[in-house]
């Protein structure tokens, strides 16, 4: 009993110490995707057809093929590139960490393009119009009307997506990254007791998903203008209507 | 050797192990979804009418098997299983058994997941059917298996159908995860083929071709499913 | 006079509380074959839960009810509450009524001749080719031929009542419960139905109507029973209880819907 909690104690001491790496990949192609999903997203929205199609290509390609295929396409495919292997850019994808981020941003930023595409279809037709009567245009417009409504629309599904991207992370233990699936494999194969391993493991991951949910539920009750308690504080009517 | 040989039938041509991945992958997705929506509508039912400590315990196996990565699912039952097989068989005196097909394994670790997933969608689905439509068929001496065949069933399938081939797609491509236990289908494949050729990006940009047609055709099939159990609402 | 005709419906001191509130204070009720009742009540007086009772889609938490040759079957758990004890011959008393909602409830997913069909051929297992005849008169009697093949949605309001009342009357029930009928239909709608509930009268079904169309009570019922704060307060046939002889509190009752 007592070798057992020594065992769990000892396997959770190296699962944490994997958890910055998980936590890295997560928060750069999370940014990466979501900056790249803001350009797809504009992208989807422009007035001739060749953005759109890229647009649309890039989701197909993306949604349609299994994430773990493309973090191997980048990571083994362009090792065989001449100009990449005697080029600068070698130090970039030589490195598994790397690999990773780059396949997350491509894959997840799809994902979340879509879901801010839904959002902005979703948007009432009338606040932009009310927008555009008080004389509001361009990046105004998207600025004070579209983006404050995309925003509430979109985080719901957007969490999701996190929490997605979160157990995507653990795909960067297949290119040799030590991630926590990583370290929990490798222990694993060392010592065979995968049952203790893994839910050390997925209480970590757990964890963080808790962690990320609570963040991202405090975000959509700040938003939310429903429930009306409101950053802005509402100035008191001082001179009586009369 | 060039791309064409490569890719042909020729005995230098891994095509006919790609189509094999391919069909591979398929049943595998096939078999995951297949135990994923046994369960998860014993999960649903659970969720719904169970006891508190049923519902409780299918309420953790959502939550755990929700934020769980899959790849971390998929170790759990390739190491682990072996193991309980071999120690269940102590106990009750068998002759050890060979490790359990990768095939088993692969299915059952993203039918576990997919479970979780379809728990939550049947239980949705169930949720959006009016109760004034259960209280006629009760009224009318309606038994629950009749109700539940006649009146649940055909309503929850229009529901639940988009959101199924949504399930469906993310099994097709954590099927491929599963590549990690050995199982020949469509990613491991590749990830051989591509290894032993040393040309990663024909094979698998091949393999995402195939995922990409999969996928497509699915999508395309699940519409029209969407479309047949949709009839009746369209005003 | 002619001897009494068989009792069809019998409930007795039903009582009914919703958390502290009690809804039903003890209401008993006897019907008998070709009788048709009508309750009417204030809102909140408990009418449609009484309606809902008698079915079992309620339980009460007080009372016995008969239907028919069935008794419900209502039992104490331990904790002393009543309970349906047999589901089994609960659906048998079930079989025995029919009940025509506020809310229509069709099932969507079937066309109208689904609906109708779908309880004498599963419940009750009755010949295919006998069902679907009886069907065909049906949903002609309630003026829905020409729509066999529709679904629900298509349907107005009021069409979509008639096809209701056809699906209630396929098991030819020994007792037809109406609850509000006309409350969800806009007022040309409202006067269809009403027509061709006064036939069903006429033509010696038993049936127990909740409405608030004063009307129907007073010309096309045989017996109007006023529930108040959860009882009986006054009963009796028409032609008393709109008369001068009624109880002050059903002509309080009466008095805003301008007679």
């Amino acid at each position: 009993m007592g070798e057992h909690l020594t065992f769990i104690g000892s396997v959770t001491a190296q699962l944490v110490r994997a958890v910055p790496v998980t936590l890295l990949i997560l928060a750069v192609s999370g940014v990466c995707a979501t900056v790249l999903a803001t350009g797809l997203t504009v992208l989807s929205v422009a007035r001739s057809p060749l953005p759109r199609l890229f647009q649309r290509t890039w989701t197909f390609l993306f949604r349609g093929t299994p994430l773990i295929l493309q973090i191997f396409m980048i990571y083994y495919g362009f090792a065989m590139v001449p100009w990449i292997r005697h080029g600068f850019l070698w130090t970039a994808f030589r490195d598994p960490v790397f690999c990773t981020c780059l396949a997350m941003t491509c894959c997840c930023s799809a994902y979340i393009a879509e879901i801010f595409r839904g959002a902005l279809a979703a948007v009432p037709r009338g606040e932009i119009e009310a927008g555009r009567a008080c004389g509001m245009t361009g990046f105004m417009l998207l600025r004070r009307v579209i983006a404050p409504s995309l925003i509430r629309i979109a985080l719901p599904s957007y969490s999701n997506e996190i929490i997605m991207m979160t157990k995507s992370t653990s795909l960067a233990s297949t290119i040799t990254v030590l991630d926590i699936t990583g370290v929990a494999q490798q222990v694993i194969a060392h010592s065979y007791r995968t049952l203790d391993v893994f839910c050390a493991a997925a209480a970590l991951y757990l964890l963080i998903n808790a962690g990320l949910s609570a963040l991202l539920a405090a975000l959509e009750r700040r938003l939310d203008v429903d429930r009306a308690v409101s950053s802005i504080s509402v100035p008191p009517v001082v001179e009586p209507l009369s | 050797m060039d791309d064409l040989t490569l890719l042909g039938f020729g005995p230098d041509g891994w095509a006919p192990l790609l189509l094999k991945g391919c069909l591979l992958t398929l049943a595998v997705s096939a078999a995951s979804m297949a135990i994923g929506t046994v369960l998860g509508v014993l999960l649903a039912w659970a969720r719904l009418k169970g006891p508190r400590w049923l519902r409780r315990t299918a309420l953790v196996y959502g939550v755990v098997l929700r934020g769980v990565p899959e790849l971390l699912v998929i170790l759990l039952l390739y190491f682990g299983l072996p193991s309980l097989i071999l120690s269940l068989a102590e106990t009750f005196g068998w002759d050890a058994p060979g490790l359990p097909p990768p095939f088993l394994v692969g299915s059952l670790s993203v039918g576990l997941v997919s479970a979780a997933y379809q728990a939550e969608i049947f239980r949705g689905g169930v949720g959006a059917i009016p109760r004034g439509q259960f209280e006629a068929a009760r009224a009318m001496g309606f038994g629950d298996l009749l109700c539940f065949h006649r009146i649940v069933l055909p309503q929850v399938a229009r529901v639940v159908l988009p959101a199924l081939g949504n399930v469906w797609q993310f099994n097709l491509k954590d099927s491929a995860l599963i590549a990690v236990t050995g199982l020949s289908e469509l990613m491991r494949t590749s990830l051989v083929a591509a290894g032993s050729t040393r040309h990663p990006f024909l094979f698998f940009g091949v393999a995402m071709a195939l995922y990409l047609v999969l996928t497509t055709l699915s999508s395309t099939a699940f519409h029209y499913g969407g479309r047949y159990s949709n009839r009746w609402d369209r005003g | 006079m002619t001897p009494p005709s068989p009792t069809v419906l019998t409930a007795t001191n039903i009582r009914k509380s919703f958390g502290d509130r009690e809804v039903l204070a003890g209401v008993s009720l006897e019907a008998r074959e070709g009788e048709v009742i009508s309750i009417l009540g204030g809102s909140g007086s408990g009418k449609s839960t009484f309606l809902r009772c008698l079915n079992l889609l309620e339980v009460p938490d007080e009372g016995q009810i008969a239907i028919g040759d069935v008794q419900a079957p209502l039992a104490r758990d331990r904790h002393g509450r009543l309970v349906v004890s047999d589901g089994r011959v609960a659906a048998r008393l079930r079989t025995q009524t029919a009940m025509v909602f506020q809310g229509f409830n069709l099932w969507p997913h079937l066309t109208v001749l689904q609906n109708v069909m779908e309880a004498p051929l599963r419940v009750h297992r009755r010949d295919r080719d006998e069902v679907l005849a009886t069907a065909r008169t049906l949903l002609e009697r309630v003026g829905m031929a020409g729509f066999h093949a529709a679904y629900p949605k298509r349907l107005s309001g009021g069409q979509q009542q008639r096809v209701a009342i056809a699906r209630a009357l396929a098991t030819n029930p020994k007792l037809v419960l109406f609850d509000e009928p006309t409350s969800a239909l806009d007022p040309e709608r409202v006067r269809e139905v009403l027509a061709l509930m006064r036939s069903l009268a006429e033509e010696g079904r038993t049936m127990i109507v909740v409405t608030h169309e004063m009307a129907f009570a007073r010309d096309v019922s045989s017996r109007v029973v006023h529930l108040m704060n959860g009882r009986v307060e006054s009963s009796g046939p028409p032609a008393h209880m709109f008369g001068p002889d009624a109880s002050p509190a059903f002509r309080a009752f009466l008095s805003p819907a301008a007679l």
